[in-house]
């Protein structure tokens, strides 16, 4: 039995010594990296000052042009991550604090994403180089059930989120390869897609009182930066939205755009704008908030 | 509880730590700590899962002892067929009634009868069709008087339950699993040993080889009509390999767990892929399950004596239930009808068994391996395809032969990279295997430092997201 014990001993030291060497060069590597998503932008960044960020999922992401609030000399960049729900947008907003960005006003998406509670592990993944780097992302991911395992078994975060901090992952940011996510500041248009589905169903959808944007309100009272937030366009052929009217019943501060764009011309995917679409929204939000 | 989870991590440990070294020479002990473990560890994925295997161990216990008492026929007779109706009305009910009935409906459909039935929402019990397959296995042998009934409740439940091979296989024979239940286990070194190299090939190629391939293959099974017919031709293959990979590196993890806690399980796959006909693929596919199905149901039928007719009869009949054993859609009948057909041949020109596994390979035999291979592919697009007409769609677009165009595989620098590791993968696999099958082994045979290599490639290599579960659970 010892003599297997020994051996055992040995597989585990090579796993073990693997594991850290593996760990250790992984996240140096994405440590150096600062351009290819914006979860890395924000986490290597130096202070900034920004006139308005934009926060929240690819609805976010899609329909806010960056470029309209740069014409009015607005600062802005456009940090909504497709996938993404509140949990990470709330800590993208507590690292962007953290990093003693300057922020004046932040424009949130809170729409369908109040529905929901959990982590995208799209995203979460994305957040798992700097696991130990950053005591928000520590704090904001304690509660987590597999938290125990991705924070002390070397490796093992990266292996969970192969897709998004895997080896193609690495071997891409080692290369210094680069991607499009932080062109037109933040914002990625659509295409008009003639094949798309131009109807939803949402009638399943039931908007909470959500912690993490409850987490938002607070980090921006007490870092005295405007909050707007917005709901934002669904094609015509959509179930339940009633939805949206639960929305503003939980919420009377959410500002309504659900029905300020109007046409199937306008959409990408019955919930995502085109470029067209998406420049007569953002018109309408920086004629509405930033202009009256 | 998956064996490639980080639960199973702590629990694999914690049990042999038990067994060895807390109740070390104590028989009984062990075999009650193997039944509560193999209880938490079939729990893990629904403790509501266990009912039905407790009954079915309590059900087949009971009828053994009786079968024990008793020399009069009808009676032996009466009480087989009480165990074969509550395991089998069991296995029925919960994997194929559904299928029955929806079946049931399409039919009467199909000739313009509308009918209305509904169907139930049965949670299918993880490895159902495997250990009502060994608990049969117990009684049949009590009923033939090729073993004697056990005694100890403890035994036949922790060989019904015995974590290692419960949910995938090897099917065990009760005759040669349960009596290692009633011998003491003395600690091996090298056996142990063994065992935990063959752990660490099985999750080779389950996560290295397996769970790489299955990204191509479930996009191209997804919609087979936007690739090409090259596409087709690598998604088939890794099907192929993906199975292989799945199925038989469960069955060596189990194997090689087995081992750790002084057991023996049969091998489950001796090299298949190298296999010179379909009737080789069959003494090297799936062995517990192909015995089990020659002894229980081809033997009895009359085997290969008899007519002609009779032959054939028994050999569709075999390939059909087994096909059938797979799962609930027509799908699977279609794969075993497909094997009985590629078989059939080899048993009319009485040369199904030119290809003993014992047999050396020469030179025309790689040709022959390269044909078998293509035919058993072909057999696995029924096998992976959501429907027979989706098979069907699958295989024309195949052999349409408009393009051999391989675009998807480096059409973004993901996809190439996934292509490369799967590929690498699939070589290192069949390389290794071939050295293995010309070297005539039963299992794989690895040094420490093939076992440390592996470690890393399983690390570089291995596809861990979401943990993908072993294909066959769902049988």
């Amino acid at each position: 039995m010892k003599q297997f014990l020994v051996f055992i001993g040995k597989i585990v030291l090579v796993l073990l010594l693997s594991a850290f060497a593996l760990d250790f060069i992984y996240t140096t590597v994405f440590a150096q990296s600062e351009a290819r998503n914006k979860v890395e932008n924000v986490i290597n960044s130096k202070p900034q000052d920004y006139d308005v960020i934009i926060l929240g999922t690819s609805r976010a992401n899609n329909h806010f042009v960056s470029e309209l609030f740069e014409k009015e000399g607005l600062k802005t960049f456009n940090y909504g991550m497709s996938g993404a729900h509140l949990f990470e947008t709330s800590l993208m907003l507590k690292l962007m604090i953290e990093r003693n960005w300057e922020i004046k006003n932040i424009i949130v998406e809170t729409d369908l994403n109040l529905s929901n509670e959990k982590r995208d592990d799209g995203t979460f993944g994305r957040f798992m180089p700097f696991l130990h780097k950053s005591e928000t992302i520590t704090n904001h991911f304690k509660k987590e059930a597999d938290f125990t395992e991705l924070y002390y078994v070397p490796f093992y975060r990266y292996i969970q989120f192969d897709e998004k901090v895997g080896f193609r992952a690495w071997y891409k940011t080692l290369l210094n390869e680069p991607t499009n996510t932080l062109a037109n500041n933040g914002y990625y248009p659509l295409g008009h897609n003639p094949k798309a589905n131009m109807k939803n169903n949402i009638e399943k959808l039931k908007p909470l009182r959500n912690r993490y944007f409850e987490e938002i309100k607070q980090i921006c009272k007490a870092n005295h930066i405007n909050l707007i937030a917005v709901t934002t366009p669904m094609c015509s052929n959509v179930k339940g939205m009633e939805y949206f009217k639960k929305v503003k019943a939980l919420y009377p501060e959410i500002k309504e755009y659900e029905h300020v764009v109007d046409g199937d011309e306008y959409f990408s995917s019955c919930g995502h704008l085109n470029d067209k679409g998406a420049r007569l929204y953002t018109a309408k939000i920086i004629e509405d908030l930033f202009k009256k | 509880m998956l064996f490639n989870s980080i639960e199973f991590l702590l629990f694999l440990p914690t049990v042999f730590f038990l067994y060895w070294f807390v109740f070390k020479n104590q028989l009984r002990a062990q075999n009650v700590l193997l039944l509560v473990a193999s209880y938490i560890f079939y729990g893990w994925w629904d403790w509501r899962f266990l009912s039905l295997i407790i009954a079915s161990t309590f059900l087949d216990y009971f009828i053994a002892i009786q079968l024990g008492k008793t020399d009069v026929s009808k009676k032996r007779k009466f009480l087989l067929v009480i165990s074969l109706a509550g395991n089998l009305g069991m296995l029925g009910f919960f994997k194929y009634y559904n299928f029955f009935v929806s079946s049931w409906i399409e039919a009467w459909s199909s000739v313009g009868i509308t009918m209305e039935a509904s169907t139930l929402n049965i949670i299918l019990p993880v490895g159902i069709s495997f250990y009502t397959f060994q608990t049969l296995s117990y009684t049949i042998d009590v009923y033939r008087k090729e073993m004697q009934p056990t005694k100890s409740f403890i035994d036949f439940a922790a060989f019904v339950t015995f974590f290692p091979q419960l949910v995938a296989g090897p099917i065990e024979r009760a005759s040669h699993l349960l009596p290692q239940f009633y011998k003491n286990r003395t600690f091996d070194y090298q056996n142990a040993v063994d065992g935990v190299k063959l752990i660490i090939w099985g999750m080779f190629k389950k996560v290295v080889v397996a769970d790489n391939c299955a990204f191509f293959v479930n996009k191209i099974f997804e919609n087979p009509e936007a690739y090409s017919s090259g596409e087709l031709f690598v998604g088939m293959v890794f099907f192929a390999f993906q199975i292989y990979g799945d199925f038989s590196g469960y069955s060596d993890m189990a194997i090689g767990i087995s081992k750790l806690f002084g057991f023996d399980l049969m091998v489950n796959f001796k090299f298949p892929y190298f296999s010179r006909d379909i009737a080789e693929f069959w003494r090297r596919w799936h062995i517990s399950l192909s015995t089990w199905f020659r002894d229980y149901i081809y033997i009895p039928l009359g085997g290969s004596k008899g007519t002609q007719w009779f032959q054939i009869r028994n050999v569709m009949i075999i390939f059909l239930v087994s096909g059938f054993w797979h799962g609930a859609n027509w799908t699977y009948v279609v794969w075993g009808l497909f094997h009985a057909l590629m078989f059939l041949p080899l048993l009319l020109f009485n040369v199904n068994r030119s290809h003993l596994i014992t047999k050396s390979y020469g030179w025309l035999d790689f040709a022959k391996i390269g044909v078998t291979f293509l035919v058993v592919c072909i057999g696995w697009v029924f096998f992976r395809a959501d429907s027979i007409a989706d098979a069907f769609q699958y295989l024309a677009h195949l052999f349409e032969l408009k393009s051999l165009g391989l675009s998807l595989f480096y059409k973004t620098n993901a996809n190439l990279m996934i292509f490369a590791l799967s590929a690498l993968a699939v070589g290192i696999l069949s390389m290794q295997e071939l050295v293995w099958v010309i070297k005539k082994r039963d299992l794989p045979k690895i040094s420490a430092f093939g076992a440390l290599l592996l470690v890393l490639l399983i690390f570089f290599m291995g596809s861990f997201k979401n943990q993908m579960d072993f294909i066959y659970f769902q049988f």
